[in-house]
C-alpha cells in the first residue's frame, strides 16, 4: 500500500545541517503492522511525520496505493490526511478543554460527517474501547492508559486506512502499555494498516515486521515469524 | 549579577522587538494623551496662582431668589471693610466693555476691555504696571495703563517708561488722553484686560442701587469664611433696610443674601456662573486617567502573554538558588526600562501634538515650562505606571514553580479569565461610545453645513462702524457712495447681524393677541443683501413713503404666533406705533442651529429700538478684493466718524463661529475615538496572543485532525467576536442617551440616526477579526509537529 523510495530530509538551522533521513526505502503492505526501531535521534519520528504528511522531505518519492503524495499541495495533503490517516502520540495530545466524547468526535466534524452519524460512530468506538462511563470526562480526569485509549479511539473513528503511532506506550507503565498494544492488535486484525515507532522490543513483538533505523538509514528488517504464523 | 540581568533583559526585549515596540509604543501614546490632559489640568486649576494672596482673596456676590450675581454696589464693600476687622483689604473694579479706538499718529489699537480698578483692588489683584504700582493722587486722578502689546503697537520705538499722549476716537474727532505706561495682561488670570485705569476710589456718590462693580476682599489668614459670609448678609440687609417701611420691599430685601466666592474658584466653578469648564475638566481628566490605566493593564497582559518564553529562565535560576524577590526585582527593572522609554517617547509625541491641541482650545500650553508641574509629575507617573504595569507580571513570572516549569508543564491560571474578558469588553465599550458619538457629531455638522439657512452669508461683508444710522436719510448718502464702487451690489444697515446673537424683545399686539416677540430694526435692502426669501407681500422699498414711517415685515413664526392667516395689510401695534404689515418673510436661521428662529418683526422706524450701526454689503465674488481695497481707500470720506479705521469681517466667517464649539467637540471625539480604539485593539492583541499561546497544542492537534485554516481562524476569533458584540450592546444605551442629549441642544437637528450604531459594530468587529487573525495566523500557519514536539 505504501511505497517509499530514496526519502531524504535535512533540518537546517543557523549553525548545523542535520540529515534526519538519508535515503530511506520502505514499503508497507495493506493490513500490515510495522514497527520502526532505532536509537534516539536516528530519524524515526521524522519518518513518521513525513508519512503522516506533517512534514515535507527534500527529495524522494512516497506512493500511497498509486498516488504520489509528495507532489500534493498543502490543501490536498490536508484533505488526504484527514480521510486516510489517524495519529497516536506518545503524549496523547488530547484537547484539555474538550470531553472524551468531543475529542473523539473532532476528526469527524472536520470530515464533515453529519451530527447523527457522528454520534453513532463515536458511541460505537467508545464502547469498543471500553470507556463508555468516561465519555463525559475531561482528559485530566483520566489515567494515562485511559487517555491513550481515547487518543486511539480518536485516531480510529474516521476508519482510516493507515494509523501512525509514535511511541504510543512511551508514557505508560507496562500494564497500561499492554492494554494499548492489544488494542492496536485488535485493530490490525480488522484490517487497519499500522506503522508504529517504539523503543520497546516487547511492543515490537506485537507487529508483523520490525524495521531498524540508524542515522537516517534502514539498516535491517526482520519479519516477526510468530506473529505472521498467528495471522495465517 | 545586575549586569547579567541587564544583558538578559536587553536581549529579551530585542528578541521580541515587535512586542516590545507595541508595548512601549502603546504605553507612550496613552501617556502622551495623559501628559496633555495633565498640562491642561494644571493650567486650568492654576489661574491667578501667582498672586501671593491667592488663598485669601474672595469675590463678594449676591443671591436673589432666582439668580446669583457677582455684581455688587460700591457702598457694600466700604461697609464690609468698616465693620469687619478680618477683612484686610477691600477693592472694587468695573469693566468698560465697549470698543475704544486709541491712536498715535498712524498707529491704531482697539480696546474692548478697559478695566477700572481702585488702588486697593489693584493691590489685591497684584496688577503690575511696568515700574511698579503707583498710588494716584487725590480723588480725581486716574492712572491709565495699556497692555504691553497695545503699547508696543502704538509706540513701537518706545524704550523708556514715560507717560504718552494718545488720541481716543478717529483723528478728526481727536480727544487726547494720557497713558501712564504699560501693564502686563496675564491671560492666566481671572482678571484680564486690554488696559487698566486706576483711581484711588471708584463709585463715589453711587448707592446700593448701582450694582455694577465687582468687590474683592483679601481676608486675614484663618478667617472663618462661612461666618463672615453670614455677617455680610446681615450687614447688607441692615444697610438696605435703613428707612424702609414698605412691607413688600422689606420682604424682597430679606430675600437677597450674599456669598463669598474664593478667587481660586472663579475660573472653573464660580458660584455666579456655570461650572461647565469644571465638568469638562473633570471629564477630560477621568478620560486621561482611564486611558493610562487601561494602557498599563494592556501592558501587563502583553507582558504576561510573553511569560511562557521566560518560564524556563525562571525555573533554571530558581534551581540555582535565586530568591523570588531577586527575580521580581529583575522583571520590575525590565519593565521600568520600558516605561522609561515610553515616557521619553510620550514627551516627544506630546510635543508634536501640542500645537494642534493649543490651536483647538485656544491655549498656549508648553511642555518646557518650569511652572507646569511636569518636572515632579513625570517621575511620579513613571513610578506609578511601573508599579501598576509591572507588579503583576513580576509576581507571576517570579512565582513559577521550577519543577513544573522545567518539565514543561506550564499553565497560567484561569482565574483572571473573567477579569480579562471584562477588561476587554470595557475597553471596547468606551471605544464604541466614542465612535458612535463621532459619527453622530459628524452627521449633525454635515447637516448644519449643508442645510439651507434661509439666507446667504456668503459674499456679505460686515463693516465695523461707530457712527449711528438710525435715520434712513442719514444712511442714504453713505449707501450711494458705497454703491458707486464696482462689484458692490447692495448696502444696508441694521441693529444686528445674523451671527447668532439674540435680538431684543418687546410686546406687540395684533389680531387681538398680545405677545412678546423679537424685533430688529433694518434699512432698505436688508432682506435683499442677505438673500432672505419672501413668502408673501413685499420687502421694504423706497417707492413707498410709508415704509420709513410705519411699515413692518414679519416672519412666518410671528404670523403664526398671532394667528394671522392673511397678514398683509393687518396692523401690529407696539412701541406706540401702529405698524402695517407689508410683507411676510420665510423664517431664516439667524441664530444658528442651537436656537430656534424666534417670531420677529422688522421695521425701519422704531422709536424703542437701538441705534442702527451694523453695515452689511453684498459684493460680487470676483470683485471682492478690489471692492474691499476701494472701500478702505474711500472710507474716511464715506464715513467720517470711523475715518481711517476701516474694519470688516465676512459674515459667513462670523456665522461659522457658531460651529466652532461643535468642531472642537468633533476634534476631541475624533482624538478620543482613535485613541480608545487603538488602545482597545492593543489590549485585544495582547489578549489574543495570550489565548493563542495557550492553545498552540490544541491548534496543532486540530490541524492534524484535518481542520482547515479558515476553521481554525474562526475558532480563535469566535470568543473575541462575542466579547466585542457584548461591548457594542452595552454601549448602545449609553451612547444613545448621551448623543440624544447632545442633539437635543439643537433646535434644528438630524433625526436620530441608527446607522452609526450599525456601522460602529461592523467597524469594531472588522478590526477585531483583523487583529485576532494577525495574531492567530502565526499559530495556524506553524507546523503542528513543532507545537507538539516539546511538550
Ligand atoms: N525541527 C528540527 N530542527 C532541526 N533538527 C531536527 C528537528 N527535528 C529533528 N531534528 C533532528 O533530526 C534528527 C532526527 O530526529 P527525530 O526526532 O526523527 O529522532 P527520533 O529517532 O524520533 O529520536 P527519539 O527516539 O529520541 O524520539 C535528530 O538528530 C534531531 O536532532
Ligand atoms: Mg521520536
Amino acid at each position: 500500500m505504501i511505497k517509499i523510495e530514496k526519502l531524504e530530509k535535512v533540518y537546517k538551522t543557523e549553525e548545523v545541517e542535520t540529515t534526519a533521513l538519508n535515503g530511506i526505502d520502505l514499503y508497507v503492505k495493506e493490513g500490515e503492522f510495522v514497527s520502526i526501531m532505532g536509537p534516539s535521534g536516528c530519524g524515526k519520528s521524522t519518518l513518521l511525520n513525513v508519512m503522516g504528511l506533517l512534514d515535507k522531505p527534500e527529495s524522494g518519492s512516497y506512493k500511497f496505493i498509486d498516488t504520489e503524495l509528495l507532489t500534493l499541495n498543502d490543501r490536498e495533503r490536508s484533505n488526504f490526511r484527514k480521510r486516510n490517516m489517524g495519529f497516536v502520540f506518545q503524549n496523547f495530545n488530547l484537547i484539555d478543554e474538550l470531553t472524551v466524547f468531543e475529542n473523539i468526535e473532532l476528526p469527524l466534524i472536520y470530515n464533515k460527517v453529519p451530527a447523527t452519524e457522528r454520534k453513532k460512530l463515536v458511541n460505537e468506538i467508545i464502547e469498543r474501547m471500553n470507556i463508555v462511563n468516561r465519555s463525559g470526562h475531561f482528559p485530566q480526569q483520566l489515567s494515562g492508559g485511559q487517555q491513550q485509549r481515547v487518543a486511539v479511539a480518536r485516531a480510529l473513528v474516521t476508519k482510516p486506512k493507515l494509523v501512525l503511532a509514535d511511541e504510543p506506550t512511551g508514557n505508560l507503565d507496562s500494564s497500561h502499555g499492554n492494554e494499548v498494544m492489544e488494542l492496536l492488535c485488535e485493530l490490525n486484525e480488522t484490517g487497519t494498516t499500522i506503522v508504529m515507532v517504539t523503543h520497546s522490543s516487547h511492543d515490537a513483538s506485537f507487529s508483523n515486521r520490525i524495521i531498524n533505523l540508524k542515522d537516517g538509514h534502514v539498516i535491517s528488517e526482520k519479519v516477526n515469524k510468530s506473529r505472521n504464523e498467528e495471522l495465517i | 549579577m545586575f549586569k547579567l540581568n541587564l544583558k538578559i533583559a536587553l536581549r529579551n526585549l530585542w528578541r521580541n522587538k515587535g512586542i516590545t515596540a507595541i508595548n512601549v509604543g502603546g504605553l507612550a501614546i496613552a501617556l502622551a494623551a495623559f501628559i496633555l490632559v495633565m498640562l491642561y489640568f494644571t493650567y486650568e486649576t492654576s489661574f491667578d496662582k501667582t498672586n501671593p494672596n491667592y488663598k485669601n482673596i474672595y469675590v463678594v456676590g449676591r443671591i436673589y431668589p432666582d439668580f446669583k450675581t457677582n455684581y455688587t454696589p460700591p457702598p457694600l464693600g466700604k461697609a464690609i471693610k468698616q465693620h469687619f476687622p478680618e477683612v484686610e483689604k477691600m477693592g472694587i473694579t468695573k469693566g468698560i466693555f465697549f470698543e475704544l479706538v486709541l491712536k498715535n499718529g498712524n498707529n491704531t489699537v482697539f480696546t474692548n476691555n478697559f478695566l477700572q480698578a481702585d488702588y486697593t483692588a489693584a493691590e489685591i489683584l497684584d496688577l503690575k504696571p511696568t515700574g511698579g504700582l503707583e498710588k494716584p493722587a487725590g480723588d480725581v486722578e486716574r492712572l491709565s495703563y495699556l497692555s504691553k502689546e497695545s503699547m508696543k503697537a502704538l509706540f513701537p520705538n518706545k524704550t523708556d517708561n514715560k507717560p504718552e499722549m494718545v488720541t481716543v476716537g478717529s483723528s478728526l474727532m481727536g480727544i487726547k488722553n494720557k497713558i501712564n505706561g504699560s501693564i502686563i495682561n496675564n491671560p492666566h488670570s481671572n482678571v484680564t484686560f486690554d488696559g487698566v485705569s486706576i483711581g484711588n476710589e471708584l463709585g463715589q456718590g453711587e448707592n446700593y442701587g448701582h450694582n455694577n462693580y465687582t468687590t474683592y476682599l483679601q481676608l486675614k489668614p484663618g478667617t472663618d469664611v462661612a461666618n463672615l459670609q453670614e455677617k455680610i448678609t446681615r450687614l447688607y440687609h441692615a444697610e438696605l433696610l435703613k428707612g424702609e417701611t414698605d412691607r413688600e420691599t422689606i420682604d424682597k430685601i430679606k430675600g437677597i443674601s450674599t456669598f463669598l466666592d474664593p478667587l481660586a474658584n472663579q475660573h472653573l466653578k464660580p458660584k455666579a456662573g456655570n461650572d461647565a469648564p469644571y465638568k469638562i475638566l473633570i471629564a477630560l481628566s477621568v478620560l486621561g486617567i482611564l486611558i493610562l490605566i487601561i494602557a498599563c493593564v494592556n501592558f501587563t497582559n502583553l507582558s504576561i502573554a510573553q511569560a511562557t518564553k521566560r518560564a524556563k529562565e525562571v525555573g533554571v535560576k530558581k534551581v540555582m538558588g535565586a530568591f523570588r524577590f531577586q527575580l521580581a526585582l529583575q522583571f520590575l527593572t525590565e519593565i521600568l526600562m520600558q516605561c522609561f522609554a515610553a515616557t521619553v517617547l510620550a514627551l516627544i509625541l506630546a510635543e508634536l501634538v501640542l500645537p494642534g491641541f493649543n490651536n483647538l482650545f485656544l491655549l498656549k500650553l508648553s511642555i518646557w515650562h518650569a511652572d507646569n508641574g511636569l518636572i515632579w509629575q513625570l517621575p511620579l507617573i513613571l513610578f506609578l505606571i511601573t508599579v501598576i504595569a509591572g507588579i503583576y507580571p513580576a509576581m507571576v513570572l517570579s512565582g513559577f514553580k521550577p519543577a513544573l516549569v522545567l518539565k514543561g508543564n506550564f499553565a497560567t491560571s484561569k482565574q483572571s479569565y473573567w477579569l480579562r474578558n471584562g477588561l476587554l469588553v470595557f475597553q471596547f465599550s468606551i471605544a464604541v461610545i466614542f465612535i458612535i458619538g463621532l459619527f453622530i457629531i459628524n452627521a449633525q455638522l454635515k447637516y448644519m453645513r449643508s442645510q439651507d439657512l434661509g439666507f446667504k452669508a456668503e459674499q456679505v461683508v460686515y463693516i465695523k462702524n461707530i457712527a449711528l444710522f438710525s435715520d434712513p436719510d442719514k444712511f442714504e448718502p453713505v449707501r450711494e457712495k458705497i454703491l458707486k464702487i464696482p462689484g458692490i451690489k447692495s448696502a444696508t444697515v441694521a441693529t444686528g447681524i445674523p451671527n447668532g446673537t439674540a435680538n431684543g424683545t418687546n410686546t406687540y399686539t395684533s389680531n387681538g393677541v398680545q405677545a412678546s416677540i423679537n424685533y430688529l430694526d433694518v434699512d432698505f435692502d436688508y432682506f435683499e443683501t442677505l438673500d432672505i426669501k419672501l413668502k408673501e407681500g413685499r420687502f421694504f422699498s423706497k417707492a413707498f413713503k410709508t415704509d420709513t414711517a410705519n411699515s413692518a415685515v414679519i416672519n412666518e413664526s410671528a404670523a403664526a404666533k398671532y394667528g394671522l392667516s392673511n397678514p398683509i395689510g393687518q396692523t401690529i401695534i407696539g412701541c406706540n406705533t401702529n405698524y402695517k404689515i407689508v410683507g411676510v418673510i420665510k423664517d431664516f436661521k439667524d441664530r444658528g442651529f442651537e436656537n430656534a428662529t424666534q417670531p420677529t418683526i422688522y421695521a425701519i422706524k422704531d422709536p424703542c429700538g437701538n441705534p442702527k450701526m451694523e453695515i452689511m454689503l453684498k459684493i460680487e465674488e470676483n470683485k471682492m478684493a478690489d471692492a474691499l481695497a476701494a472701500l478702505k481707500a474711500q472710507w474716511p470720506e464715506i464715513n467720517k466718524l470711523d475715518g481711517e479705521n476701516f474694519r470688516y469681517a465676512f459674515l459667513d466667517e462670523l456665522y461659522g463661529k457658531l460651529f466652532k464649539k461643535q468642531e472642537q467637540l468633533q476634534s476631541v471625539f475624533f482624538a478620543a475615538a482613535v485613541l480608545t480604539v487603538f488602545i482597545a485593539l492593543l489590549g485585544l492583541y495582547a489578549f489574543a496572543k495570550y489565548i493563542t499561546n495557550g492553545r498552540l497544542k490544541e491548534i496543532a492537534v486540530r490541524k492534524i485532525l484535518g481542520a482547515t485554516d479558515v476553521q481554525l481562524l474562526k475558532l480563535i476569533n469566535s470568543s473575541f467576536f462575542i466579547l466585542v458584540v457584548i461591548a457594542n450592546i452595552i454601549s448602545w444605551p449609553v451612547a444613545y442617551i448621551v448623543t440624544n442629549m447632545w442633539l437635543k441642544t439643537f433646535a434644528y437637528r438630524i433625526d436620530f440616526p441608527v446607522l452609526p450604531f450599525v456601522t460602529t459594530t461592523l467597524i469594531t468587529l472588522l478590526l477585531t477579526i483583523v487583529t485576532v487573525s494577525i495574531q492567530a495566523k502565526k499559530a495556524v500557519n506553524a507546523n503542528p509537529v513543532d507545537a507538539l514536539k516539546y511538550e
